[in-house]
C-alpha cells in the first residue's frame, strides 16, 4: 500500500518537474528571443562599443544561445537568479526574499477567511436550497466574483481609508515602524502590519469566498443524492449529523484540493491588489520589473510564481490521494 | 401477532404532468417471524411503500389516506424525533442499490461502530467486539473491518450492509432488491446467508423484488403488487403451486425455468396503466387474457379466495380452468395492447391496434431494396464465423505518460485462447460470472475490438486484414444488440433518424426506399404501427419498446449475424419473454446466426443451440445446451447451474461447492484457471494444462477430471491451492 | 459527409421525412433555445450583453464628445475636474467660460467621463467575445481530439495542458505587454493560450464518456466512420458545454482585460473601463472621493462579467439538472 502511494508521488513529482522544465524553457526563449534586446534600457547611447561588449559579457549574453540556455539552467537550479538591473544592482533573489513573505502573508490570510466563510456558506446555501436566503446569498457571491478586485479595492479605500480615516491606505507601515522590524517576526507581532493587511485581506477574501462558497453548495447539493447519505438517514441519524458528519465531511474533499491550488494561483493572481495596495510583494515587484524594463528580476519573480503553482499543484494531487481512498487505491492497484 | 399492519394506504407523487397515485389503498400484514416477499413491476410501486413505511419519501411524495401500525404504534403520529429514534432500532432497512450505500471515504469498520455508538449507545470496547460479531454472522473475515468499501467485491458490500441493518437488533428487517445485480454465486451465498440468519435469529423480513424465484428461496409467505395495489397474498408454497390471481400466472409462466425448460415463455403484453388516471375497473384487465367485460367496470376487491388466501380477482372462482389454459404462450399473446408509446399516454384506452396472431407478414412496405442480401432467409449448414485461438490482452497504465504519472504497466488477460465456430442460423450463448471476458468477446465477433493473437474468421475472411469495402461489408453482415437499452440509442435523436443511420452509412441514398426500409423493420419487431414510432425520441418510450428499437436497428441492414449482450436484463420480467420470443423468433425467420452474452444460464436454455461457459478468459465448457444444462461436465458448470435459485419454494438449492471470488484476470495460469476456487482440485490441476475432452455430442469439457491425470491425488483447499500456480 | 448533406436536401414534398431528420444543428438550437427559456437569469443576461452591444456599435453616435481630447473651455484652458452637472454648482461653469453638459464631469485633463463610459464598452466586448471565442474553439477542439482519439495525442496534449496550468496567468499577460506593444490584442492572445486549460480537459473527460456510450458503439459496428461518429454523434452532445465555458470566458476576459488596463499595460490610445479605473486611481479621484469617476466604469465591468455568468449558469442548469435550484 505504501509503495503504491510512495510510486505515486514519486511520479507525480518526476511530472512536475518536467512541467517547470518546460515552462522555464518557455521563459527563456520569451526572453531572448524578444524582438527587443534585452539590454535595451541597461545600454546608454553613449556607451562604446566595448562598453556594450563589456556589459553583455557581465550579463553573460555574449554567448551563443544554447550555452546561454545551460547556464541559464544550472543558474536556476542553484537559485541564481542574477543581478537586478534597477535597484542599484542588488540581486533578484534579495528582492525577492524581501517580497515574498508579504506575498504569503495576504494570500494566507485571505484565503483562511474565504474558506472559511465559503465552506460554511456552502453548506447553508444547500441546507437552505431553494428558499430566499440561498437565492440573496448565490446572488451576491456571484456579484463579488463579477466585481473586479483592484474596483472594489477603490471603493473601499475610498471610503475607510481617505472618507473615513479608518485604515491606512497604502504598504505594510510607516518607514519609522518598518526600521525597527529586524525579522519577520517583529513584523508579525507587530499591530501596525496587521491594520495595514485588514483591507487588502478584505478585499481578496470577498473576491476569493466565491469559489469555496458555490463548490461546497454544489458538491453537498450532490451528494446528498448518493445513496449512502440516504442510508444515513435510514439508519436513523439526526439530520445534523447526516449534514455535517456525512455529507459535508465528503463535500469537503474536492474544496481542499481548490485551497491547495488557491495558494498557488493566488500567489500570482495578487498581482493587482498587491498594486492597489501599494503592498510590497512578488505581484508588485513583477509589476515594476516590467515597466522599467529590469528583465532579470521580471524573470526571477515570474519564475518563483510559476514554481510556487507548479509545486501547490503538485501537493494537491498528492493531498488528494492521500485524503480519498479511492485515489489513492487507484494508484495502488496499478502497482499490487 | 403482526408487527407491521398496513391499512388502507395511499401515497402521491406530484408531478409537473400530474398527479401519481403510486400507492393506491394497499393493506398488507406482517406476521413475526414472518418472512413476506413482495413482488412487482418496476413502477407498481414496491418500493414507494417501502419508503412510506419508514417515511423517507421524496419531496413531492406524500401519505394522502390510511394507516401505518407498527407494534401498536401509529407511526403516521410520530413525530420526527420520535420517527427517527424507531429507524434502525426497530425497522432497519437495505435500500436499494445498497452497493452504493456505504461511505466511499471512511473504513467500513468505522461506519459499522459508528452505527453502534450514536444509534446503539454502545462504548467502544463494546461497538468494537460487537461490530466484529457481526462481520463473523454474516461471513465476513473481521480484517475487513479495516477495509474501504472500494476494497470489497459487490457480496461483499452487501453482506456488510446486511451486518450493518442488523447491528441493533431491529424487529423487522426491510430489503429493497439485496441480490438484484449481482453474479448468480454471489446472489447464492447472499441468500444463503439470509436463509441461515432467518432462522438463528427469527428475523421478521419483508424482502421486495421483481425475482420470484428468489422469494421463493427465502419467503414464506408472499405478496404481489400490480399498478399501486396488492392483488394477490398468500403462503409460499400453494402461492408457487397455484396462483390465484391472472397476473401472477403470467409471472410465473414469464421466468425461464431451467428446471421446467418450455418452448415459448409467456410474454404478458402491454405496460401497466398510467396512474395519473388509473382505470376504474380492474387495473390488470388491459392485459388480462381472461377478461370479461364486466373486468372493465368492476374493481375487484381483495378477497378471501381460500385457506388464508387472498386475490383481487373478478374470476377467482373459475381459477383452477384458468390455471390450466394459462400455460399457452398463444393465449397470452392474444391479448389487444395499445402499442402506443408510453409517454405522453394514450388519452383514452380505446386507441388500441390489433396485435396480429402468428408470423407478421413479410415486407408490409414492399420496396424491395437495391443492396439486398442474398443471405436473407434460409437455414445454410456451413460455417459462417469461426474462432481460432483468439486472445485478448489489454494494457494498463505503462507508456512515457504512465511512467510520469507513476502508473505500472499491468496486462489483463481477458480472453485468453479461444476457439468456437459458429454456423449459419445457429446460436450460441456465452455464459460466465462477470468479468469472466463473454463481453469481451462480443466484442471481438462484432470488431469493436481487435484480437491480440489468433483469428476470427468471418466467412473465410480474417477480420483483422478487413479494409475499406470489405469492412464496410462485414459491417453491414454482423450487428450488435447491446444491455442497456436507454443508452442504446442517441438520446438526440429521434427513432427515425437512429434507424436510418445505418442506411445512409451503407449508401442507401433514397429516402423513400429507407423509409420503406426502417418501416418494414419496426413492424417486424412487433412495434406497430410503425409510422407511430418514427418521429418520437428514446425517452419517449418504455425500456421494452426502446429494446425493440435496438433490436430494429441491429436488423435494419439485415445481417447474417448478431450479438446479443445481456439483452434483457435491465428489463422487467414481464416484457423481457416478448424480446426473447421475437429475437429468437426473427433469428430463425431470417436465419441469423445469434451469439447471446448473459449470466442467465436459464435464459441461455431457452434461447440457445449450444452454450459455451467462460472463466477468466477461457472457455471450459462448450457444448448443446440441453448437454450442458442437463449434464455440466465441469465443476464450474456445475456450481454455476447450482446456484440458479428455483422458483419453487419446495424445491432446496444445494449447498454450493465454492465460494465467491474471481481472480484478477492479470495473471497467467501454468495450470487450470479454476483450480484456485475448484472443489474437487487435484494435484495435476496446479501445474498441467486441463486437457479438452469432447464426447460424441461435440460437447466439450477442459478439465482434468476427464483427462489422464484423473488419478492424480486430490488436494484439500487450502493455502497450497491458493498459491504457487500462476507464472 | 456527402450523404450528410443529401440527408438535408430532401427533394419537396417530403416535408415528413425532413421533420424526422432532427439535425445536430437544430438540435444544438434547441438546447441553446431551452437555456434561455428556462433560466430567466441567462435571458437577462443576453439582455445585458445585447444593451452593451448596441452601445458599442453606436458609441460614436451616442458619446457626446471625443473620449481622448481634453475639451477646453472659452479661455482655452482645460475644463479639469468638472463634476457632473447634476452635482455642480449651478452657475459654476459659466463663470469657468463653459456649459456644464457633462453627465459624469471630466477627468483631471478634461476629457469627458461618460464619452469614455460609452467608448469603453467597445474594448470590452471586443476582448470579451473574441477571447471567449478562442479560448471555447481551441478548448473544444483539443478535448475532442485528446478524448476521442488517446494514446500519444491524448498524452501531448494533455501534458500541454499541465504546462499551461503551470503558468501564471495574470504575469503572463504582464510579460507579453512587456514584449509586444500595448494593445487588448495582449489579452486575448494570452487568454487563448493559457485558459483552454480548463475547457480542454473537462471536454475530453465528457468525450471519454459519450465515447463509450452503447449508441456511438452502435454507430460503429453500423460502419460509421471517426469523423462521422465526432461530428454527428459526440460534437453536438458537447457543443453546450463549449457554450457553457465560452460564457464563463466572456466574464473572465472582460475581468483580466480590465486588470491588465488597470496596471498599465493597455493602449492608452484606447479607451477602455480599466483604463478609465487606473486614470482615476492614479490622478488621486480616491482622496477627492470622486465617485461619479470611480463608480461608473466599475458597474460596467461587473454588468457585463455577470451577463457571462448569468448566461454560463443557464447552461450549466440545463446540463448538470441536478444543480438545478428548486
Amino acid at each position: 500500500m505504501n509503495r503504491g502511494i510512495a510510486y505515486y508521488i514519486l511520479g507525480r513529482f518526476l511530472q512536475s518537474v518536467m512541467v517547470l522544465w518546460i515552462i522555464v524553457t518557455l521563459l527563456f526563449l520569451l526572453f531572448r528571443l524578444a524582438p527587443s534586446n534585452p539590454l535595451a534600457s541597461y545600454i546608454d547611447t553613449t556607451f562604446t562599443k566595448e562598453q556594450e561588449a563589456a556589459l553583455l559579457a557581465r550579463f553573460g549574453l555574449d554567448k551563443p544561445l544554447g550555452e546561454q540556455y545551460i547556464i541559464y539552467l544550472f543558474n536556476l537550479a542553484r537559485f541564481e537568479l542574477g543581478d537586478t538591473f534597477s535597484y542599484s544592482g542588488k540581486s533578484v533573489l534579495d528582492i525577492l526574499s524581501a517580497d515574498l513573505p508579504n506575498t504569503i502573508y495576504l494570500t494566507l490570510s485571505s484565503l483562511l477567511v474565504a474558506y472559511a466563510v465559503g465552506v460554511l456558506g456552502g453548506i447553508a446555501m444547500a441546507a437552505l436550497r431553494g428558499s430566499l436566503f440561498e437565492r440573496v446569498g448565490t446572488t451576491f457571491t456571484l456579484m463579488t466574483r463579477a466585481a473586479p478586485t483592484f474596483w472594489v479595492g477603490m471603493l473601499l479605500l475610498s471610503f475607510f481609508a481617505f472618507q473615513w480615516k479608518l485604515l491606512p491606505s497604502a504598504g505594510i507601515g510607516p518607514a519609522v515602524v518598518r526600521y525597527r522590524w529586524e525579522t519577520e517576526w517583529d513584523k508579525l507581532m507587530s499591530p501596525v502590519f496587521w491594520r495595514h493587511m485588514i483591507l487588502p485581506t478584505f478585499t481578496l477574501a470577498l473576491y476569493l469566498h466565491g469559489l469555496p462558497l458555490l463548490l461546497m453548495r454544489s458538491n453537498m447539493l450532490e451528494v446528498l443524492d448518493q445513496d449512502y447519505v440516504t442510508m444515513s438517514r435510514l439508519a436513523g441519524y439526526s439530520e445534523w449529523r447526516v449534514m455535517i458528519h456525512t455529507a459535508a465531511r465528503n463535500a469537503m474533499l474536492p474544496v481542499l484540493t481548490a485551497l491547495t491550488l488557491g495558494i498557488g494561483y493566488s500567489i500570482g493572481g495578487n498581482v493587482v491588489i498587491e498594486n492597489v495596495f501599494s503592498w510590497p510583494g512578488l505581484g508588485r515587484t513583477l509589476v515594476r520589473a516590467v515597466q522599467q524594463a529590469d528583465y532579470p528580476l521580471a524573470q526571477g519573480a515570474f519564475f518563483l510564481i510559476a514554481l510556487i503553482i507548479v509545486f501547490m499543484n503538485f501537493i494537491a494531487d498528492i493531498l488528494y490521494s492521500l485524503l480519498d481512498p479511492r485515489v489513492g487505491a487507484s494508484a495502488q492497484a496499478q502497482v499490487s | 401477532m403482526s408487527i407491521l399492519s398496513i391499512r388502507d394506504l395511499k401515497v402521491d407523487y406530484a408531478t409537473q404532468e400530474g398527479t401519481v397515485q403510486a400507492v393506491d389503498g394497499v393493506s398488507l400484514d406482517v406476521d413475526e417471524g414472518q418472512q413476506l416477499g413482495l413482488i412487482g413491476e418496476s413502477g407498481c410501486g414496491k418500493t414507494t411503500l417501502l419508503k412510506a413505511i419508514v417515511q423517507v419519501l421524496p419531496r413531492n411524495g406524500r401519505i394522502t389516506a390510511g394507516k401505518i401500525m407498527f407494534n401498536g404504534i401509529d407511526m403516521l403520529q410520530l413525530s420526527k424525533t420520535e420517527m427517527r429514534q424507531l429507524r434502525w432500532r426497530e425497522i432497519a432497512t437495505i435500500p436499494q442499490a445498497s452497493m452504493d450505500s456505504l461511505n466511499p471515504v471512511q473504513r467500513v469498520g468505522s461506519q459499522l461502530m459508528k452505527l453502534l455508538r450514536v444509534r446503539g449507545g454502545y462504548d467502544k470496547r463494546a461497538a468494537r467486539r460487537r461490530a466484529a460479531d457481526l462481520f463473523d454472522l454474516v461471513g465476513l473475515d473481521t480484517e475487513r473491518l479495516m477495509h474501504y468499501p472500494h476494497e470489497f467485491s459487490g457480496g461483499m458490500k452487501q453482506r456488510a450492509v446486511i451486518a450493518m441493518a442488523l447491528a441493533l437488533e431491529p424487529s423487522l428487517l426491510i430489503a429493497d432488491e439485496p441480490v438484484t445485480a449481482l453474479d448468480v454465486i454471489v446472489q447464492h451465498q447472499i441468500l444463503e446467508v439470509l436463509r441461515e440468519l432467518e432462522q438463528e435469529l427469527n428475523l421478521t423480513v419483508m424482502l421486495i423484488t421483481h425475482d420470484i424465484s428468489v422469494v421463493a428461496q427465502v419467503c414464506d409467505s408472499v405478496a404481489v403488487m400490480y399498478a399501486g395495489r396488492i392483488v394477490e397474498q398468500a403462503a409460499a408454497e400453494p402461492f408457487f403451486h397455484a396462483p390465484a390471481h391472472p397476473y401472477s400466472l403470467g409471472l410465473q409462466q414469464a421466468f425461464p425455468n431451467l428446471a421446467r425448460p418450455r418452448d415459448e415463455l409467456v410474454s404478458i403484453e402491454g405496460y401497466p396503466p398510467d396512474l395519473r388516471e388509473p382505470p376504474s375497473g380492474c387495473r390488470f384487465a388491459e392485459r388480462c387474457p381472461f377478461v370479461q367485460d364486466s373486468c372493465h367496470d368492476i374493481d375487484p376487491r381483495l378477497e378471501l379466495v381460500g385457506d388464508n388466501r387472498l386475490a383481487a380477482c373478478l374470476r377467482s372462482g373459475e381459477m383452477e380452468t384458468l390455471r390450466s389454459q394459462a400455460e399457452d404462450p398463444a393465449l397470452w399473446q392474444q391479448v389487444e395492447v395499445a402499442q402506443e408509446p408510453i409517454l405522453p399516454p394514450p388519452k383514452s384506452p380505446s386507441i388500441t391496434t390489433r396485435g396480429d396472431l402468428g408470423a407478421p407478414p413479410l415486407a408490409t412496405a414492399s420496396v424491395e431494396t437495391p443492396p439486398s442480401p442474398s443471405q436473407w432467409g434460409g437455414v445454410d449448414d456451413d460455417i459462417l464465423l469461426e474462432m481460432r485461438d483468439v486472445s485478448k490482452r489489454f494494457k494498463i497504465g505503462g507508456g512515457l505518460a504512465g511512467l510520469l504519472r507513476g502508473d505500472h504497466e499491468q496486462t489483463v488477460y481477458a480472453v485468453n485462447n479461444i476457439s468456437f465456430t459458429l454456423r449459419r442460423g445457429e446460436s450460441l450463448g456465452l455464459a460466465g460470472e462477470s468479468g469472466c471476458g463473454k463481453s469481451t468477446t462480443g466484442k471481438l465477433l462484432v470488431k469493436l475490438l481487435d484480437a491480440s493473437d489468433g483469428e476470427i474468421l468471418f466467412d473465410g475472411a480474417d477480420l483483422a486484414h478487413l479494409e475499406q469495402d470489405d469492412l464496410l461489408n462485414f459491417r453491414r453482415r454482423s450487428q450488435l444488440m447491446f444491455q442497456n437499452p436507454f443508452e442504446a440509442l442517441n438520446p438526440r435523436f429521434t427513432l427515425y433518424r437512429s434507424l436510418t443511420e445505418p442506411l445512409i452509412i451503407h449508401g442507401w441514398k433514397d429516402e423513400q426506399q429507407r423509409l420503406g426500409r426502417v418501416i418494414e423493420t419496426l413492424d417486424r419487431v412487433n412495434l406497430r404501427p410503425a409510422e407511430v414510432f418514427l418521429d418520437k425520441y428514446p425517452h419517449q418510450l418504455s425500456g421494452g419498446q426502446l429494446q425493440r428499437v435496438v433490436l430494429a436497428r441491429a436488423l435494419v441492414l439485415h445481417p447474417d449475424f448478431l450479438v446479443a449482450d445481456e439483452p434483457v436484463s435491465m428489463l422487467d420480467v414481464s416484457v423481457r419473454a416478448g424480446i426473447l420470443n421475437t429475437t429468437r423468433r426473427l433469428a430463425r425467420e431470417l436465419g441469423l446466426a445469434t451469439v447471446y452474452i448473459s449470466h442467465d444460464l436459464s435464459l441461455l436454455q431457452y434461447t440457445c443451440d449450444r452454450i459455451a461457459i467462460m472463466y477468466l478468459g477461457e472457455i471450459v465448457e462448450i457444448g448443446p445446451s440441453s448437454g450442458v444444462i442437463n449434464n455440466p461436465q465441469h465443476p464450474y458448470t456445475q456450481a454455476l447451474i447450482a446456484a440458479v435459485p428455483v422458483p419453487d419454494p419446495t424445491i432446496e438449492n444445494p449447498p454450493l461447492r465454492i465460494q465467491e471470488g474471481i481472480p484478477r484476470p492479470t495473471e497467467q495460469f501454468i495450470g487450470c484457471p479454476f483450480a484456485q476456487r475448484c472443489p474437487d482440485v487435484m494435484e495435476a490441476c496446479l501445474d498441467i494444462r486441463p486437457p479438452a475432452i469432447t464426447d460424441e455430442y461435440s460437447h466439450m469439457a477442459q478439465c482434468h477430471l476427464y483427462g489422464d491425470h484423473r488419478d492424480s491425488p486430490k488436494l484439500k483447499r487450502g493455502a497450497e491451492v491458493t498459491s504457487g500456480n500462476t507464472r | 459527409m456527402q450523404q450528410e448533406a443529401m440527408v438535408r436536401d430532401d427533394p419537396p414534398g417530403k416535408t415528413t421525412a425532413q421533420f424526422r431528420q432532427g439535425s445536430a444543428l437544430r438540435q444544438l438550437w434547441e438546447t441553446n433555445l431551452e437555456v434561455f427559456q428556462r433560466d430567466k437569469m441567462a435571458l437577462f443576461g443576453l439582455c445585458i450583453f445585447a444593451v452593451f452591444a448596441l452601445v458599442a456599435l453606436l458609441a460614436p453616435i451616442l458619446a457626446p464628445n471625443d473620449p481622448l481630447t481634453p475639451l477646453k473651455n472659452a479661455n482655452g484652458d482645460w475644463i479639469k475636474d468638472a463634476l457632473p452637472y447634476w452635482l455642480a454648482e449651478p452657475g459654476e461653469d459659466e463663470a469657468e467660460g463653459y456649459t456644464n453638459e457633462f453627465l459624469l464631469g471630466t477627468t483631471n485633463i478634461g476629457r469627458d467621463i461618460f464619452s469614455q463610459l460609452i467608448h469603453g464598452s467597445r474594448s470590452a466586448l471586443l476582448v470579451g467575445f473574441s477571447a471567449a471565442a478562442a479560448v471555447a474553439v481551441i478548448g473544444t477542439v483539443v478535448g475532442l481530439l485528446a478524448g476521442y482519439y488517446g494514446g500519444w495525442v491524448d498524452t501531448v496534449l494533455m501534458r500541454a495542458a499541465d504546462v499551461a496550468f503551470g503558468i501564471p496567468f495574470i504575469p503572463f499577460i504582464i510579460v507579453i505587454a512587456a514584449f509586444f506593444d500595448p494593445s487588448i490584442w495582449n489579452v486575448v492572445l494570452a487568454m487563448a493560450v493559457l485558459l483552454w486549460r480548463d475547457t480542454g480537459r473537462v471536454i475530453r473527460s465528457q468525450v471519454l464518456v459519450i465515447k463509450e456510450q452503447a449508441f456511438v458503439s452502435a454507430a460503429r459496428v453500423s460502419g460509421a466512420s471517426n469523423l462521422r461518429i465526432i461530428f454527428v454523434y459526440i460534437a453536438p452532445s458537447i457543443l453546450p458545454l463549449s457554450f457553457l465555458y465560452g460564457s464563463f470566458a466572456i466574464a473572465w476576459a472582460i475581468l483580466t482585460e480590465a486588470s491588465v488596463s488597470f496596471l498599465g499595460f493597455s493602449d492608452p490610445n484606447t479607451i477602455s473601463w480599466g483604463f478609465m479605473l487606473q486614470d482615476a486611481f492614479l490622478s488621486l479621484a480616491l482622496t477627492r472621493g470622486a465617485f461619479y469617476w470611480i463608480i461608473p466604469p466599475g458597474l460596467c465591468i461587473m454588468l457585463t462579467v455577470m451577463a457571462g455568468f448569468f448566461i454560463g449558469r443557464g447552461y450549466e442548469e440545463v446540463l448538470f439538472p441536478r444543480l438545478r435550484r428548486m
